[in-house]
């Protein structure tokens, strides 16, 4: 292999699309931003606004400047770090959503950490006892929680742990002034279990489809009558056939995640980025609204990415040829 | 965007909402939370939380232009006005031990309570009063409390502990104005990021669009008072999130219950609800100079379209009160009228102005909890009379852009007031939020004799008259006065029905207090 390797070469690729992928996406939010009915400077001032506020702050927003212009400066502004003014805060978007993206983030990541071993363990298991009760029970249980959204089944769980029948875990997450969302462990219970039940299903039953068809196939038949161990055959020789398809359905519910935090985020009264949004839309908080949809797409993009990185690394046919995955 | 029948349930509503709260309707009776513990006496001491609704990022700690209602509950907890409504809707004094006319009521005096002082300890002076007028009425940035100062010519120190308050034109009812809670007395030196006033809580800390704590103002001069040691004030954006915080013991109270969940919320042993009735008002508003509204025949067949006591049982679930086209419900001159549905009458009206069958749009929001549904009743309602009412829905903010007073058949909402007040706010032409272009010469005429009569009851018999003919010729269509319903927890003491419209004792947490 040389230092430009044909897999370099692969990825980079991978990335020059997505960069080209996520300016679009900069285009179509700005271009929808446009398109939000409704006055911002007047959504900012509320029923008391009197003309000469709403012409100085719409002077202050930059709004009587043509549509292109204010594309290029934001555009600009996004590659130097400054995601612009919230008209809200009168401040800046990186001050208003820094806490906000950390306690997401944090919402995020617990739930990846939690479903993602409990979902693969899950479905490895459902693949090695196939077409037994336990099987057909595990893919009934997920079926069903995969056709629930995830605001039912928050609204479940709270019914369930917080209201109705045991008081036991908070229902929504109060924080006090200045404290971080993480002081108080026992509030991000229901958040992060929701997300879970609304991930777990579908990598359970990816796991388990690929590792069954694997099970299956003539590779792990030939190792088995070599006489190898049955654990080895499943670690050694099935389960790596599987990482390709099983990172890229990860990938896609960890994308899936970054917006599905919008609902959880509004039903358990987190302060993440989700909640920041739906405000910022009520408020016509143009320059908010504009970062965290760039935000979610770029999240987006970036695991999509990964997950093409690691599919690409685990199978031996592209790793080596190079030009087969498009 | 025209759609005559508009779908009440999206689909997130129908998933979540009936799912989830069915099922906690249902599961309330088999969980049985612990057994409740009553407020019991005035007890010092404490900490009580507040769920609040609404907010976002642009909250505030101005005292003279909150917008929300965390905003008004904040400022109604750091800042006091020189007069005060009281939970009967009467004036009592507050930081002004009494205000004054003077013969002929082109000026006011305040006397300043003795005694009275800032969270800071400094007592309240006259200038610090001036100044708090000079702030609301800045010419250049003009508070939201400055609309209804509009008589207001200058504020200026008259002694020891007096203000003087002179006048364009004689008021007999400038102190009702002095009683708005945007109206509160701030130092002269007063800086919205050291927020000092004299209500019965010290700031402590705020985040936008989060929370908000408080702590005891110790130099407050109600006797007893507050009894609480903190008070926070937490947002809620969503109905679902507020109650189940109340439900799970997150917060000791929360303003407005969704008028259909009241039930649901009532059925837990540990809560309590706090209904109020108030003088708020939710009208559809015609526009007496466009076409079809210019013609009166055709707003009093609207008038008589609505069916009032359906539209209460409906839209408030029966917690509320039919209106009858007036406003002013706890003025003292209100006349209290009924108005029937007729719908062969109205029939007649419209044939008799060339227009048996009207087709009209009306402009709907979700501005207030029941204008959505409203408007849907009134839709369903107009068919009976071969009237087309198609609801074109909008978002809150599109409702007030620049199209708000523009729109020729739209909705509103307002809380209490007396009528004198209200009138100058939204029936007159240099009212700042004339919905319905009103512009009728002998109201007009009567109105403004009433806002500078002295003998109270030549005035009385001015605002009969005047009400009189909005009840004939009017463009406010106003169907009910629809109740408060506020929650807390069983052991949240002093919480009282209050007219005002504000919820949760009009957010005077300093009545509250909470058992052991």
């Amino acid at each position: 292999m040389t230092s430009t390797s044909p897999l370099t070469r692969l990825i980079l690729k991978r990335l020059l699309v997505s960069v080209l992928v996520l300016l679009v996406v900069s285009l179509l939010i700005f271009g929808a931003t446009l398109l939000l009915p409704g006055d911002p400077a007047r959504a900012i001032l509320g029923q008391q606004a009197t003309p000469e506020r709403v012409a100085a702050l719409t002077e202050q927003l930059g709004l009587d400047r043509p549509a292109w212009e204010r594309y290029l400066s934001w555009l600009g502004g996004v590659l130097t770090g400054d995601l612009g003014f919230s008209a809200a805060t009168q401040g800046p978007v990186t001050e208003l959503l820094g806490g906000r993206i950390a306690a997401s983030a944090l919402l995020l990541v617990l739930t990846a950490v939690i479903s993602t071993p409990v979902a693969l363990a899950l479905g490895a298991w459902a693949a090695v006892r196939r077409g037994t009760r336990t099987d057909s029970a595990l893919s009934g249980i997920s079926l069903v929680l995969a056709a629930l959204p995830e605001f039912v089944i928050g609204v479940l769980l709270v019914v369930l742990f917080a209201t109705s029948v045991f008081q036991i875990l908070p229902s929504v997450t109060i924080a006090r002034p200045g404290e971080p969302v993480w002081a108080r462990p026992d509030q991000l219970v229901l958040p992060v279990i929701t997300l879970a039940l609304v991930v777990i299903p579908y990598v359970i039953r990816m796991t388990r489809a690929t590792l069954s068809e694997a099970l299956d196939a003539g590779f792990v038949e030939m190792a088995r009558l070599k006489g190898m161990p049955e654990r080895t055959v499943l670690l050694r020789h099935a389960v790596p056939h599987t990482i390709g398809p099983v990172a890229q359905v990860i990938a896609m519910q960890l994308a899936w995640l970054a917006g599905g935090v919008v609902v959880v985020e509004f039903l358990f009264r987190y302060p993440g980025i989700g909640q920041a949004l739906i405000d910022a839309v009520a408020n016509r908080d143009v320059q908010v609204v504009q970062a965290i949809t760039l935000i979610i797409a770029a999240f987006y993009v970036l695991v999509n990415l990964a997950a093409d990185v690691a599919g690409i690394l685990a199978d031996p046919r592209i790793r080596t040829s190079g030009g087969v995955a498009q | 965007m025209i759609s005559p029948t508009a779908a009440p349930f999206t689909r997130r509503r129908l998933l979540g909402g009936a799912a989830g709260l069915a099922a906690a309707a249902f599961l309330a009776g088999c969980g049985g939370p612990a057994a409740a513990r009553d407020a019991g006496p005035p007890r010092r001491g404490g900490v009580l939380r507040v769920g609040v609704t609404g907010g976002g990022a642009s909250d505030t700690l101005d005292p003279h232009s909150p917008a929300t209602n965390p905003d008004i509950a904040r400022t109604l907890s750091l800042y006091e006005p020189l007069l005060h409504w009281d939970d009967a809707y009467t004036l009592q004094p507050a930081v002004a031990e009494a205000v004054r006319p003077e013969p002929g009521a082109r000026a006011w005096t305040a006397t300043i309570r003795e005694g009275i002082v800032f969270h800071d300890g400094r007592p309240v002076t006259p200038d610090d009063v001036v100044a708090t007028f000079a702030r609301i009425t800045d010419p250049d940035d003009p508070k939201s409390g400055a609309s209804q100062l509009g008589v207001l010519d200058r504020v200026v120190v008259a002694g020891d502990r007096q203000v003087r308050f002179e006048l364009s034109e004689p008021s007999p009812v400038f102190d009702q104005y002095l009683a708005e809670y945007s109206c509160g007395i701030v130092p002269a030196d007063f800086d919205v990021s050291r927020p000092v006033g004299t209500g019965a809580f010290r700031f402590e800390a705020f985040s936008p669009g989060q929370q908000s704590a408080f702590v005891r103002h110790d130099g407050y001069w109600r006797p007893d008072e507050p009894h609480l040691d903190r008070l926070e004030l937490i947002n809620f954006a969503e109905d679902d999130a507020r109650i189940n915080a109340l439900l799970s013991g997150q917060v000791d109270a929360i303003d407005q219950v969704p008028l259909s969940l009241t039930e649901v919320v009532g059925s837990y042993e540990s809560v309590r609800l706090l209904t109020s009735e108030t003088g708020a008002w939710l009208p559809f508003t015609m526009r007496v100079d466009v076409a079809p509204f210019d013609d009166v025949r055709v707003r009093q067949a609207l008038r008589l379209i609505a069916g009032r006591d359906e539209m209460v049982n409906q839209v408030l679930s029966g917690l509320g009160a039919p209106a009858a086209d007036l406003y002013g419900r706890f003025d003292p001159q209100y006349l209290d009228p009924r108005r029937e549905q007729d719908i062969e009458r109205a029939r007649d009206l419209l044939s008799a102005a060339g227009k048996p069958n009207l087709s009209v749009e009306l402009v709907t929001s979700p501005i207030q909890a029941g204008t959505v549904e409203a408007a849907q009743v009134l839709a369903t309602q107009a068919r009976a009379a071969g009237v087309e009412i198609g609801l074109r829905r909008v978002d809150t903010s599109t409702f007030f852009s620049d199209q708000y007073l523009q729109w020729e058949f739209a909705q509103s909402f307002w809380n209490t007031r007396n009528y004198i007040p209200q009138a100058s706010q939204s029936s007159m032409p240099d009212a700042p939020f004339n919905e319905t272009h009103w512009d009728d010469a002998e109201y007009q005429a009567v109105i403004r004799r009433a806002r500078s009569e002295l003998d109270p009851a030549v005035r009385a018999q001015l605002v009969r008259q005047a009400q009189r003919i909005e009840f004939d010729r009017g463009g406010y269509l106003i169907w009910g006065w629809p109740d408060r319903v506020d929650a807390h927890q069983a052991y949240v003491g002093g919480l009282v029905p209050n007219r005002t419209g504000l919820s949760l004792s009009g957010y005077e947490f300093r009545k509250a207090w909470v058992a052991v």
